[in-house]
């Protein structure tokens, strides 16, 4: 058709080309992405000048030179980052502290890995994890000294509550949502009741009623303690959201295989064990990450109810004497802290998301 | 009895049996035990308390209160104050969201990032420590005789004075209901499918309805206009004090910010899977059509997104109206902050914490239903979205 | 024991049996008894109730009046007859129902494991006889969705096999496959006949129906229209909706 000399196969589009073409395609598009451009240059510049160039490191500056510097005052954290971290714990023992925040870590991780995705390695994972981090802070034994709950504060505390949340609610959820599936009409409507209560309700309300009106309405005996109260009205919360989604992943999960599963004679136990749960769990994954973040962050709702949690410790790092003014320092810190676990959680989850995406079809 | 217990209809019968009575004994001992407690601490249990003056105030309200009004009154201010906080907030996180997710979508990559970077870095941050920080933020603006003026605005640490309307009480809430008319009527005149008129008629009547709210409004404003007043009552520096305007507490600023970032963070995460949603075919057949990116943006996958984006947005509108309650943590008097002081100052546990659940599911499901009649509205006839 | 000596027990005994979905009468006073070792095609158009009947067998669906009996026990509430009974039928679906998370090999020692408690070892033993039989053991280590359909659907067979049931349901086993893998399966079905299982197969495979069968049976809107030996009912079908049925499906 074409004149053989004119065929020299088309070149891919060069960078500068596509560059181009995809910043600068017309006047207005060039017009919007320098201003977009302008506007990501000049926050980047601002934070970065004020958390590194201008800012104040050294550890014993004064308060007042501080403050009279252009940037952040990283000195309030460098003095106050025990309080922050650690709360009220004693100052001697607080390497437990920080050990069992390492632990937490830890045991998230090893949730993240495939080869430990089965119900008895997560379960082992957390329980023993979870023993770990009690034990060391609150000692008693192996030569540890006893330290109560009431001295527990910072990061850990947060951690404790988020852990000990998801390790009541996780399971609990299971229990919702086989419920909530149940043929018999009684059960799943009266579960289905609680579920949507719950859900109706903001957390911070069913952490109230928990820390207020539970002793109302228990014998003394069965009160337990108030942080472990509230950890039961966030494992609450977290259950019936939880619930809801492990419903949508066991109603993803074909309709055949269950009846595949008791054509073989197997029992309910095995039904759910090895088949159902397995699949709805996969297919729920990337939605429970999320839960699992979204608990995260409003574990620092317990503020309210009046726990030294990590805000709460932020907000006495900076709210006493000379450093009233560092308040951007100390939220910066936590909110970097916040940061680092959410965004790499949520990121993890969106490859997963990807990944699976990818598998299916 | 092996034999009974074999028995399939027995065992199910008996499971529920059990379930039932599980939930019964949780909610007959608590009961009891509550009756027994507040036995001995000499208070008296129901909704009599209701009727009873506080004792004490509120910092936020936008009805008259004091310290002599009674509980339900409280309540009502509570929910107004909710409400109030809740609808602004969604407004400014629907507005934000809205900008967040066009720049998430759009084709220029500079944009997109820009939005992400948002996104990424607002939602990674517990609202509560946004709202900490803002609080910080603006209780810390220079005092009132340095304030920061913006315009008709001044920005101090006693909170933000705002430019307001001379106008009585009354007047002010019927002008802000005509308001809403004024969008409401037009959208609803447009789209309804009760008024069967041509197309030209039907425009006369979206104008006609637009113009006379818009009118009425500005009547009520005119009628209920304070006498020797201007119209607009500029805050100004007097001494050492602000006069005139509108102050906007610090808590009250410090949350609807706080709300609208963080809310506006996740709606432009909805708005972006809205227009992910609308399938590629969709924009390639109007192009194919020959009509204007704007007319494919307008008229093919807005209202499209729209569609996928509704009952996610209710879900997160119902979230935000929730998250209002951390207005206790800085003490902007909202609902909940209403039942937790009650709780404090009377002791009426239960009762208040039952007031608090049926408030909120009453929101709840108020919401719902309006999505749920937006949606049933506009839905696609069959199911032509899914192909 | 002693009064049924001279009778052997049968298979599957169904007696009066009805079916309601809500106020829909599925199953219709439904009479029919399978000996062991029969095989049995049962045929009908879509919606007559042939799929309805067969679940009931093994209670996927719970019939609503009359009696079943298998293997000489009573399908009523009693969770053990239910659990006896389903160890011993089998079944193979129309969409293969192979557990998707697992290898081919998991999937047929699963329930010999947890039912049966058979060691490991023994059960692996006993899937790769089964899956040779089938023709795949090549397949073993592989996942459910690498496998072609008339592939999936003969492990869903090796999978029942491993219980080694008495009885084989087959709920339109060839339905949802391409055309060409359709003879595969229906191999293997055939050389399990021989082997003398009893089977009760819902197919429109006539070809099958004829080699295999001794009795086929048609349903048409919940009842038994008509049911006869291979020859009669193909040669001679009395019924004038099985004509037509016959006529439709074997017409081009």
């Amino acid at each position: 058709m074409s004149d053989p000399s004119l065929a020299s196969p088309p070149a891919p589009p060069g960078r500068l080309i596509d560059l181009r073409r995809r910043y600068f395609r017309t006047p207005v598009q060039a017009a919007i992405s320098l201003a977009c451009l302008g506007l990501l240059a000049w926050l980047a510049w601002g934070v970065l000048n004020w958390a590194v160039f201008s800012a104040e490191f050294s550890a014993d500056a004064s308060p007042e030179t501080c403050r009279a510097g252009a940037g952040a005052c990283w000195t309030v954290i460098a003095q106050r980052w025990r309080i922050i971290l650690f709360g009220l714990y004693p100052y001697d023992e607080q390497w437990r502290s920080a050990l069992a925040c390492v632990v937490v870590v830890a045991m998230i991780v090893l949730s993240c890995l495939p080869s430990f995705w089965s119900g008895l390695r997560l379960a082992a994972v957390w329980v023993l994890g979870t023993a770990a981090f009690y034990i060391l802070m609150k000692g008693g034994i192996f030569g540890l000294r006893q330290i109560g709950e009431d001295q527990w504060g910072g990061l850990a505390l947060t951690l404790f509550i988020f852990v000990a949340t998801c390790l009541i609610g996780f399971p609990l959820s299971i229990v919702f949502a086989l419920m909530r599936r149940s043929k018999l009409p009684v059960i799943s409507h009266g579960i289905g009741l609680v579920i949507d209560a719950v859900r109706s309700l903001p957390l911070l309300s069913i952490l109230f009623a928990f820390a207020v009106v539970v002793p109302f309405m228990l014998p003394d005996f069965l009160q337990g303690g108030r942080l472990y109260r509230v950890i039961c009205g966030a494992a609450l919360f977290f259950a019936a959201y939880q619930a809801e989604i492990i419903r949508g992943g066991l109603q993803g999960v074909a309709r055949g295989q269950e009846e595949a599963a008791m054509s073989l004679g197997m029992s309910y136990r095995h039904r759910v064990g090895k088949i159902l749960l397995p699949q709805a769990m996969r297919n729920a994954l990337p939605a429970t990450i999320n839960q699992f973040v979204i608990s995260f962050k409003e574990t620092s709702l317990v503020i309210v109810v009046g726990f030294f949690e990590i805000l709460a410790s932020g907000n006495a790092a900076y709210g006493t004497g000379e450093w009233t003014f560092a308040y951007r320092e100390v939220y910066a810190f936590i909110a970097l802290i916040y940061f680092t676990f959410v965004f790499s959680l949520s990121r993890y989850g969106a490859y997963l998301e990807r990944r699976m995406a990818v598998g299916t079809r | 009895m092996s034999n009974l217990w074999r028995n399939q209809k027995v065992r199910n019968l008996f499971l529920q049996g059990l379930f039932v009575a599980a939930v019964l004994l949780i909610v007959i001992g608590g009961w009891m035990n509550a009756q027994q407690t507040m036995q001995s601490q000499r208070m008296i249990s129901g909704f009599g308390f209701l009727h009873k003056s506080t004792g004490w105030d509120v910092n936020f309200s936008l009805l008259p209160a004091s310290a002599n009004d009674p509980y339900w009154w409280f309540f009502v201010i509570g929910i107004v104050n909710t409400l109030f906080l809740g609808v602004l907030g969604l407004m400014l996180a629907t507005f934000i969201g809205g900008l967040v997710g066009l720049a998430r979508t759009s084709s220029n990559a500079m944009l997109q990032l820009l939005g992400r970077t948002y996104v990424d870095f607002f939602r990674n941050i517990p609202l509560i420590l946004q709202v900490f920080f803002w609080y910080a933020f603006v209780t810390r603006l220079p005092s009132v005789r340095n304030a920061i003026e913006i315009g008709p605005m001044t920005l101090s640490s006693r909170g933000v004075y705002i430019p307001a309307l001379n106008v009585g009480g009354w007047y002010l809430f019927a002008a802000a209901l005509a308001l809403v008319a004024a969008v409401v009527l037009p959208l609803w005149t447009r789209t309804t499918r009760r008024i069967d008129k041509p197309r030209e008629e039907r425009r006369g009547m979206v104008l006609a309805a637009l113009f006379g709210s818009l009118a009425l409004v500005l009547a009520l404003l005119w009628l209920g206009r304070l006498p020797e007043t201007p119209l607009i009552d500029v805050p100004q520096l007097q001494g050492l004090n602000m006069r005139g305007g509108l102050r906007v507490s610090p808590e009250f600023s410090a949350l609807l910010i706080a709300i609208g970032i963080y809310g506006g963070a996740y709606i432009g995460e909805i708005v972006r899977g809205g227009f992910k949603a609308v399938g590629r075919g969709q924009t390639e057949a109007a192009h194919s059509l020959g009509l204007s990116p704007w007319q494919t943006f307008s008229r093919i996958s807005l209202p499209l997104a729209l569609r996928a984006m509704l009952p996610i947005l209710a879900n997160q509108y119902i979230w935000l109206i929730k998250a209002t309650t951390m207005g206790i943590a800085i003490g902007f008097t909202d609902f909940f902050m209403i039942v937790a002081v009650t709780i404090n100052q009377s002791g009426q546990t239960i009762e208040a914490i039952a007031i608090l659940m049926a408030g909120f599911l009453a929101i709840n499901l108020t919401i719902a239903a309006i999505f749920n009649r937006i949606n049933k509205a506009i839905a696609l006839k069959g199911n032509q979205l899914r192909s | 024991m002693t009064s049924t000596d001279q009778l052997p027990t049968p298979a599957v005994s169904i007696q009066g049996m009805q079916k309601f979905y809500g106020s829909f009468h599925a199953l219709k006073n439904i009479d029919l008894t399978v000996e062991k070792g029969e095989k049995l095609v049962i045929c009908g158009p879509s919606g007559s109730g042939k799929s309805t009947m067969i679940r009931c067998i093994n209670r996927l669906e719970e019939h609503d009046g009359g009696r079943i009996t298998v293997l000489g026990t009573e399908l009523n509430d009693d969770v053990g007859n239910i659990d006896g009974i389903r160890r011993e039928v089998g079944m193979v679906f129309q969409h293969f129902n192979l557990f998707p998370h697992m290898t081919v090999l998991e999937n047929c020692v699963l329930a010999p494991m947890l039912v049966r408690k058979i060691p490991r070892a023994q059960a692996e033993a006993a899937a790769m006889r089964y899956l040779e039989k089938v023709r795949i053991p090549e397949q073993a280590r592989k996942y459910p969705g690498q496998l072609s359909g008339g592939q999936q659907q003969r492990v869903a067979i090796a999978r029942s096999l491993c219980m080694e049931p008495e009885i084989l349901l087959f709920d339109e086993p060839t339905s949802a496959l391409d055309p060409e893998m359709i003879a595969e399966v229906l191999d293997v079905m055939v050389s399990l006949a021989s082997d003398g299982m009893t089977m009760i197969c819902v197919t429109h495979e006539m070809g099958f129906a004829r080699r295999v069968a001794d009795r086929v049976i048609f349903m048409d809107a919940g009842e038994i229209v008509e049911m006869a030996d291979p020859e009669t009912f193909f040669g001679d079908p009395k019924n004038e909706r099985t004509k037509k049925f016959l006529s439709q499906i074997l017409g081009h």
